[in-house]
């Protein structure tokens, strides 16, 4: 494979002004025209702040570790919810396939803006109180709250994260529940039939031939999801969850500080997604080599 | 194998059927269980509903909230031997949030209207408020009165679900409105030049004046409205709300309202603890 030098050409140079002219020129548009006064030295307390001597996170720093928090833990409880609903969906069970089918088909054609709205006012609420989630939490120890806080949320938002988490979980793990069963399906026929002519059992087969190779060709659709999910969750705002976004929505209905706060914003996310995404794009390319080596 | 899925299926929907039942027969029947004061004594919190209105409520710099609302919940909160915790709700959700049991008490500036308080119990108003407007200078240059924005031609920017957009909907129903999610979007429009004015509870119009006066200005000298603001509890809690009506009775003859009011409303002292 021959490798195209990478060269600076005129071309390069005239595209990079006009790039920079038309931001300077959105700038000044917003800075003159608007009257708008930037006042970027105030936005960069809200996320790290000196305070008595010591560092800490300002407001957008917390809704930001907050996103990362429901982020990481919604794409691990979908992964679980969809990988068992993606069995189900190539169960030889009739009633399987249609349990698995109907939740499939319900979540992926509802806005999971409504979904939102329907977890939190009706099942979220009702379960919360049936279990007695919230004494639970605030008769638990210290010891057991920091824990808890450092997981999730502080005990006093834990009831309304438990809420936009549930939410997350049930709409990411339909896509899941999708990538696991094409996954599964993506199994050459063949591969089945030879399990199944060493006299394995139909658990025997997917436990040691087919999942195992389904597992490669799912992993970076996976990581992918990850990605989406990290996108999605800005949608728990409406449910005030002290997430990235409504952070910022709160502040800026605060300090009216409009423009900087929703570039910081666009920011954050833009840094954590395409970190992301960088690093599904070295997963894919070490299986790639790791199966065709193999 | 099939028949052992039915008996599943049928025992799924029974345990739900029974819990539904029982949260039904535990709905219907609130005032023979605990209010809300005995809920909050157990908890050992009080848990208050509200949302960000400058100077009402609304967070500093290091996330804590601070203002009119925020002091005068940590008063109460502090006067029943418990902590206050607050939770930051939409305003346009914020009645079927309290009805839902996401908290315990709105202390928010919540004006007392007729159609709320066919939802939710108010206490006796602890402080009042009143409409006004802020207008842009070029758009609206020469508006004097009220009458000058009842025209067609006329668009106003308001909060979804504030009484704000109520009195707009009353005195000036020939003008478009247009609904925000907060103040700081409808400010920013009227900024933007794509509306002639907004309307808010005083002194917010006053304040934006103050921070913008090559672009805004006040048409009229005073509030046009005058509302009572009271504390929002559910429905059917009769003992909580005989005890909120004689907690403001207490704090207003003590004369701590007007001291905390002139601070949060006529100086800005307060306004280092956000930028």
């Amino acid at each position: 494979m021959t490798k195209n030098k990478i060269r600076f050409t005129p071309l390069d140079a005239v595209l990079i002004v006009l790039m920079l002219a038309a931001g300077l020129f959105l700038v000044r548009r917003i800075g003159v025209d608007m009257n708008y006064r930037w006042q970027w030295p105030v936005t960069l307390q809200y996320l790290v702040r000196m305070d008595g001597g010591s560092w800490t996170a300002g407001s957008l720093a917390q809704g930001f570790l907050t996103t990362v928090k429901l982020s990481l833990w919604a794409t691990a409880l979908a992964t679980l919810l969809g990988t068992i609903l993606g069995l189900m969906r190539v169960s030889h069970s009739l009633f399987d396939r249609l349990v698995a089918g109907s939740y499939v088909e319900m979540v992926r054609n509802l806005p999971p803006l409504v979904l939102v709205f329907i977890v939190y006012f009706f099942i979220g609420d009702r379960i919360m109180t049936l279990l007695g989630i919230e004494g639970l939490i605030r008769s638990a120890s210290p010891a057991t709250q920091a824990v808890l806080t450092f997981l999730f949320a502080p005990p006093a938002r834990l009831s309304g994260f438990f809420a936009g988490l549930a939410t997350l979980v049930l709409y990411e793990a339909a896509y899941i529940t999708e990538i696991v069963r094409a996954g599964i399906q993506s199994i050459e026929q063949g591969q089945w039939e030879a399990a199944h002519a060493l006299g394995l059992s139909r658990r025997q087969q997917l436990r040691y031939v087919i999942l195992p190779q389904a597992l490669q060709r799912i992993l970076p659709a996976l990581a992918g999801q990850l990605i989406s999910t990290i996108k999605d969750s800005a949608i728990v705002s409406v449910i005030s969850i002290p997430e990235l976004t409504f952070q910022g929505l709160e502040l800026m209905s605060a300090t009216y500080l409009t423009f900087e706060i929703w570039i910081t914003i666009t920011a954050l996310y833009f840094i954590l997604t395409f970190t992301f995404s960088i690093g599904v794009r070295r997963l894919e390319s070490s299986m790639q080599t790791k199966s065709s080596a193999g | 194998m099939k028949r052992n899925h039915l008996w599943i299926a049928i025992t799924v929907i029974t345990v739900f059927a029974l819990f539904a039942a029982r949260e039904t027969i535990a709905q219907t029947a609130p005032a023979a269980g605990e209010g809300m004061l005995e809920q909050v004594m157990k908890r050992g919190v009080l848990r208050v509903g509200m949302s960000t209105f400058v100077p009402w409520a609304m967070q500093d710099k290091a996330g804590n909230f601070v203002g009119f609302e925020i002091d005068v919940a940590n008063r109460l909160a502090q006067e029943m031997g418990v902590k206050a915790e607050f939770i930051p709700t939409k305003w346009s959700g914020i009645i079927p949030a309290l009805l839902t049991g996401k908290f315990d008490i709105i202390i928010g500036g919540m004006g007392i209207r007729p159609e709320r308080n066919l939802k939710v119990n108010f206490s006796i108003p602890y402080d009042h408020t009143g409409m006004s407007i802020v207008a842009h200078k070029k758009l609206a240059a020469g508006f004097r009165k009220l009458g000058d924005f009842n025209n067609a031609n006329v668009s106003i920017a308001v909060r979804t679900g504030t009484t704000a957009a109520a009195a707009a909907k009353q005195w000036m129903p020939k003008a478009k409105l247009r609904l925000f999610d907060d103040e700081s979007q409808a400010i920013q429009e009227l900024l933007l030049g794509r509306v002639h004015a907004v309307i808010a509870s005083a002194p917010l119009p006053a304040f934006q004046a103050i921070a913008n006066p090559g672009k805004l200005f006040l048409p009229l000298k005073e509030d046009f409205t005058r509302e009572p603001i009271g504390f929002a509890i559910r429905k059917g809690d009769f003992d909580s709300l005989n005890f909120l009506d004689n907690w403001i009775r207490v704090v207003e003859a003590e004369g701590w309202l007007k001291e905390r009011k002139h601070h949060w409303f006529e100086t800005k002292e307060w306004e280092r603890l956000l930028k």
